[in-house]
């Protein structure tokens, strides 16, 4: 059976669409979160998807104390908030190691509250093994890990196209707290436009603490760059004066031998159906 | 019939009616259909009665192009009520629906059931929900009706190019696992009465920054069963699952002069597919930009397909 383009239906699927082949595969099986489109990109790059990766850990944030009128960082939360995330991916990247993976694709990081105690958050790292089809071993991340990344399918097939391999998550966080403004300072201003300098600067120096940490990381690893580089920020419950600013990214490297004349022109096309 | 002519709603008579419900008695408990049901796909599998497709009219144009005829409509549900377990009442309730749509596509001699989406209404009768499926089944040409239909959860369009590429979806598979940390109430299989005493300490108000290893522990024991029950489900029909959707919650009891106890339970439901190793994908991939606005990541906003574990979406809100 052909199409307009001269594309056959393969043997294998007509058979099972006509109910011919029913065995299972008992042995093999894959899991992936990937969406179809995903699997297909990932699988034009090369790789096939060996199992869904998973890390989770369930942590306990202790106690700090901020001043009132403070601008600080609150080391014991940023020390939580970092550790915690660390962990859930060390356990993701262990699992992708016993199943033979040579990376994993399509991470996301996830933080739940549990209803029952706010001190208590639960870390998830999720994304797919994949190991390249062919058995190619220049793909592992540092130390000969399997690599992590954030990137989708989709991604992944243009990060490789662009002559970039994925080395590893990077991350930073900081937990900050911003200074309250005292009776004086307010009432001052009363009336004003003026800037809240305190304000701009812990929030400026909070950022920076967490880009820096992100950057340290991505150096270790022995990156060139750091890809679809995001920074969050997110207040878990804390009073309203405490912010966590939290940075990530994937590392990356040059592919070896891959010529920036490798790289196709994109097309611009507008699409008239929609 | 007239150009304006209305059929008049006439209600079935009380012994219509009584036939009926008994015909959809006797078949649910035989695990059958009930003849009118037959009827109707029959005689839209043989061209007596116009065919039904949930695909759209770009669906349909490339379905025709590959050989591919709609036939009609077939769903599958079921309400079920949850007495020893909710999470594995979950199991079971797909499963259910998963044979009953498939009955109904071998009624009308399909080979595939696609565009199959997972549905259930948001009402809530106690411990008890409703289990659908709703997709439309397809014969291919030349090929006979498949004694085994398979179920793909992708939309026709999607179907077709799947098939070019190698890759059968074969069918929904669902695993379901749940656990008691400390407690046990006689109805988890490992129970732990002893445990939760650990977890009660790493929680205290004196406690530091600490990860909970025994609860932690606990639930990636519980998730590990749940993934393990979604594989070995998925061997039946085929050797991978793609597209996962996952919903899971740990959940806290209060017990009398003991520590507290904490049920976990993990359900995940994924798109079984069938596909050689290393299959080619026959295809090259060209780069290009779309220049609608629509697609700008400016305005990307996300979408979930099967609108029943929404814990990928409401994950947003504490996201990172």
């Amino acid at each position: 059976m052909a199409d307009a383009h001269g594309q056959d239906i393969p043997e294998h699927a007509l058979a099972r669409l006509a109910g011919l082949r029913r065995e299972g595969h008992p042995g093999g099986i894959f899991t992936s979160d990937f969406s179809v489109n995903e699997f297909l990109l990932v699988r034009k790059a090369g790789f096939e998807p060996v199992g869904l990766c998973v890390g989770s850990c369930i942590y306990h944030l202790g106690f700090q104390f901020a001043g009132w009128s403070a601008n600080q960082e609150m080391d014991v939360l940023s020390t939580a908030m970092y550790e915690a995330r660390a962990l859930a991916m060390e356990r993701m990247r262990l699992e992708a190691a016993q199943m033979g993976a040579d990376g994993i694709v399509g991470v996301r990081l996830t933080v739940k509250r549990l209803e029952w105690d706010a001190k208590i958050l639960e870390f998830v790292a999720i994304g797919t093994g994949v190991v390249h089809a062919k058995g190619h071993q220049g793909f592992k991340g540092p130390n000969g890990q399997p690599f992590t990344s954030a990137l989708s399918g989709q991604d992944f097939w243009t990060l490789l196209a662009a002559g970039y391999r994925p080395l590893e998550m990077v991350m930073g966080s900081c937990v900050y707290h911003v200074a309250r403004r005292g009776p004086l300072a307010t009432l001052g201003s009363v009336g004003q436009n003026v800037e809240l300098t305190n304000f701009s600067l812990a929030l400026y120096e909070a950022r920076e603490i967490a880009m820096e940490r992100m950057q340290t990381e991505a150096a270790q690893a022995g990156a060139e760059g750091v890809v679809g580089a995001d920074l969050h920020e997110g207040s878990h419950n804390w009073s309203p004066h405490v912010i966590e600013f939290f940075a990530i990214g994937t590392a990356v490297l040059p592919i070896e031998g891959h010529e920036t004349d490798d790289i196709p022109d994109p097309k611009l096309v507008l699409s008239v159906n929609s | 019939m007239g150009l304006f002519s209305r059929n008049s709603v006439t209600p079935k008579n009380r012994a219509e009616h009584e036939a009926r419900a008994a015909a959809w008695e006797q078949a649910l408990d035989r695990q059958s259909l009930p003849p009118f049901v037959v009827d109707r796909l029959q005689n839209a599998a043989i061209g007596k009665t116009p065919w039904v497709a949930t695909m759209s009219p770009a669906e349909l144009l490339l379905a025709k192009s590959h050989g591919v005829k709609p036939i009609a409509t077939v769903s599958g549900t079921c309400w079920f009520h949850y007495g020893w377990s909710w999470t594995e009442g979950h199991e079971e309730g797909w499963h259910h629906a998963l044979n009953r749509i498939r009955r109904e596509a071998i009624a009308c001699g399909a080979n595939a059931i696609v565009d199959v989406r997972m549905r259930t209404l948001r009402h809530s009768f106690g411990p008890s929900m409703d289990f659908t499926l709703i997709g439309t089944a397809i014969r291919v040409d030349g090929l006979k009706p498949s004694p085994d239909p398979i179920v793909a959860t992708v939309p026709a369009l999607e179907f077709v190019r799947l098939l070019e590429m190698g890759i059968v979806p074969v069918g929904i598979a669902v695993g379901a696992r749940y656990d008691w940390l400390g407690g046990g109430y006689g109805n988890g299989w490992g129970s732990n009465a002893w445990g939760g005493r650990q977890t009660q300490w790493q929680t205290s108000a004196f406690a530091g920054n600490q990860p909970l290893t025994e609860l932690g522990t606990f639930w990636e024991g519980v998730r590990r069963e749940a993934h393990a029950a979604l594989r070995a489900n998925a061997a039946t029909m085929g050797n991978g699952v793609l597209a996962h959707t996952h919903f899971g919650e740990i959940l806290k009891q209060e017990r009398d002069k003991q520590p507290p106890a904490y049920l976990g339970r993990h359900i995940v439901v994924g798109t079984v597919v069938d596909t050689p190793r290393g299959a080619d994908v026959p295809h090259t991939i060209e780069p290009v930009i779309d220049m609608r606005d629509a697609l700008s990541p400016l305005k990307r906003t996300g979408e979930v397909r099967h609108a029943i574990y929404d814990t990928d979406s409401s994950e947003q809100e504490g996201s990172i």
